[in-house]
């Protein structure tokens, strides 16, 4: 029973570096910016209240609030900008900046901790007030940046770490009680607890990663027009998704069900080939391919890289065998107190 | 050793909320004969289809502050669907069109209008959910806000007809003998300066 607790414990807490902390903090950087920068032009118009907008906030936020009055909404701003004299305009036009600024920020690595939790609130509002508007895309960056957001910020390539000499903060690490270790009783350093902390959010991130493309795989390979490329030949052909003409499709008709299979053959094994030495750069390879091809043949670009950059904050780093200098930390044993 | 405990309680009820709702979504999928299960496996996911929602707490008052606090935290952290993109099949594809009548007698066909491709598939979902809802009235209003906005581009419009259907797709066998994809008509608006909208008809 202790042996498989203690399995557990090292599996959640593996000591690693945290450049995949940066990899996820440089993606939804990007992911943020670029996310502004698409709505640049209709931010005003898909977030507006009755009578100004495409189609009501009111009611989203309606009832998102049957669900939960508890979820951030863009409402919120709204009233607390109406309070100060500020209009709807005004308060929508700001929120876009922030967002923007937010960023920029975590690209930067400056104020990496505020910039994350302000993009992951702002997107949220965003997100929820919109929620007839919203899609895929906006679902994965919550997780991402709810992740994101939680992790242990700054990581050592952000402009925090370096000019600002901040360092991560390990206050929720117990520093009370020594733990034991070959019968001695060790306590392990700051660096190597960060570390390990370090380890379990990615683990978090991975875990995710795989039951998003094993139950997104399963129910795949539960519609019959996934063996044989009906599927495909639909996703592509599907108004506003057709961006390669029918005419191309139909030349490679007989390489679709050999396409539909693949991809539940890639969701569906993820979770354990993702996990095989062996197998790992591949899988990794195929899950990317996937997601550019989807990205270019649907014109999902946004969908597209945010997968991009979960996969490659997950299981990116090290997908080759090699660990980064920082990580040399994390493979010493902890020092004997 | 406390804290990594906390971590693990935490990790585990996370992913047990993730694992429950892709599995009610499963579930649905199956209930509904959604998929290529025979119909034996339907029956039983119809039966314990409810087994994920009760664990939800969808079971309790929406004023429940546990169900409030549970759907809140689903929320933030994005985990408040499953994963089924596409999955099992690729769903229909909808379409609205705006009818404007001017007062000199002309009409004009026009599509709900955003300024970038990133905002048109937002729009297109949109459309899809429109299309997906059962609710009549909401289906009605959604569409009437779509028409108000068009209206306000074309302040000189007296009465728009809004006309939403669904876009049959053929099969590759279909297109290669030269059927192309094809407006299939589901709903109709009238709506008139004094906003009041009538469903001219409905399938």
């Amino acid at each position: 029973m202790e042996t498989w607790k203690e399995r557990i414990l090292q599996f959640l807490f593996p000591a690693g570096s945290d450049t995949w902390l940066a990899v996820l903090r440089l993606g939804l950087g990007l992911q943020v910016v670029l996310y502004a920068l698409s709505l640049l032009n209709d931010w005003n118009y898909l977030f507006a209240a009755t009578g100004s907008g495409l189609v009501s906030r009111n009611l989203g936020e309606a009832i998102l609030a049957l669900e939960s009055p508890f979820v951030p909404r863009l409402g919120w701003l709204i009233a607390l900008g109406a309070h100060v004299g500020l209009g709807e305009e005004t308060v929508l036009s700001a929120a876009w900046i922030c967002l923007l600024a937010a960023g920029c920020g975590l690209i930067a690595g400056l104020f990496c901790r505020c910039s994350a939790i302000l993009a992951w609130f702002l997107h949220l509002c965003a997100a929820k007030s919109g929620a007839f508007v919203s899609y895929g895309v906006d679902n994965f960056m919550t997780i991402g940046l709810f992740y994101l957001m939680l992790s242990l910020l700054p990581d050592r390539f952000s402009v925090d770490r370096r000019w600002r000499k901040l360092r991560a903060k390990d206050r929720q690490w117990s520093r009370r009680a020594p733990g034991d270790m070959d019968g001695r009783a060790v306590r392990p350093s700051e660096r190597e607890r960060a570390s390990q902390l370090l380890g379990f959010y990615r683990r978090v991130l991975q875990v995710h990663m795989c039951l998003i493309y094993f139950f997104g795989g399963i129910t795949k390979c539960l519609g019959s027009g996934w063996w044989n490329g009906a599927n495909i030949w639909r996703a592509l052909t599907r108004p506003p998704f057709d961006i390669v003409p029918p005419e191309i499709l139909v030349r490679w008709k007989y390489f679709l069900p050999v396409l539909g299979l693949s991809i539940c053959l890639i969701e569906t094994g993820y979770p354990v080939f993702i996990w095989l030495k062996k197998t790992r750069m591949i899988w990794l390879i195929c899950v990317l391919g996937m997601h550019i091809a989807i990205g270019l043949t649907m014109g999902m670009y946004l969908f597209a890289l945010i997968m991009i950059i979960l996969n490659a904050a997950a299981f990116g780093p090290g997908v080759s065998g090699t660990e980064s200098k920082g990580s040399a930390v994390a493979r010493r044993r902890p020092a004997s107190v | 050793m406390r804290q990594k405990s906390v971590y693990l309680a935490c990790f585990v009820l996370h992913f047990l909320l993730i694992i429950t709702i892709s599995c009610r979504d499963m579930l649905w999928l199956v209930a509904h004969k959604l998929t290529i299960l025979p119909s034996p496996f339907s029956l039983l996911a119809e039966k314990v289809e409810s087994i994920p929602s009760v664990a939800l707490g969808r079971n309790l008052a929406a004023s429940n502050l546990v169900r409030r606090a549970l759907l809140t935290y689903l929320h933030i952290a994005g985990i408040e669907r499953g994963y089924g993109y596409f999955a099992p099949n690729v769903p229909e594809s909808y379409k609205l069109v705006f009818e404007l009548h001017y007062p000199d007698g002309r009409v004009e066909y026009q599509l709900p209008r955003v300024n970038r491709a990133a905002a048109g598939l937002r729009v297109a979902g949109l459309l899809d959910e429109i299309g997906r809802t059962r609710y009549d009235p909401l289906r009605e209003y959604m569409v009437k806000m779509l028409a108000s906005s068009t209206w306000r581009e074309n302040p000189d419009v007296t009465m728009i007809r809004a006309v939403f259907g669904s876009i049959s797709l053929p099969s590759i066998s279909e297109f290669e003998h030269g059927k192309r994809e094809s407006y299939e008509f589901l709903y109709a608006y009238d709506f008139s300066r004094t906003d009041e909208a009538t469903e001219l008809e409905t399938p």
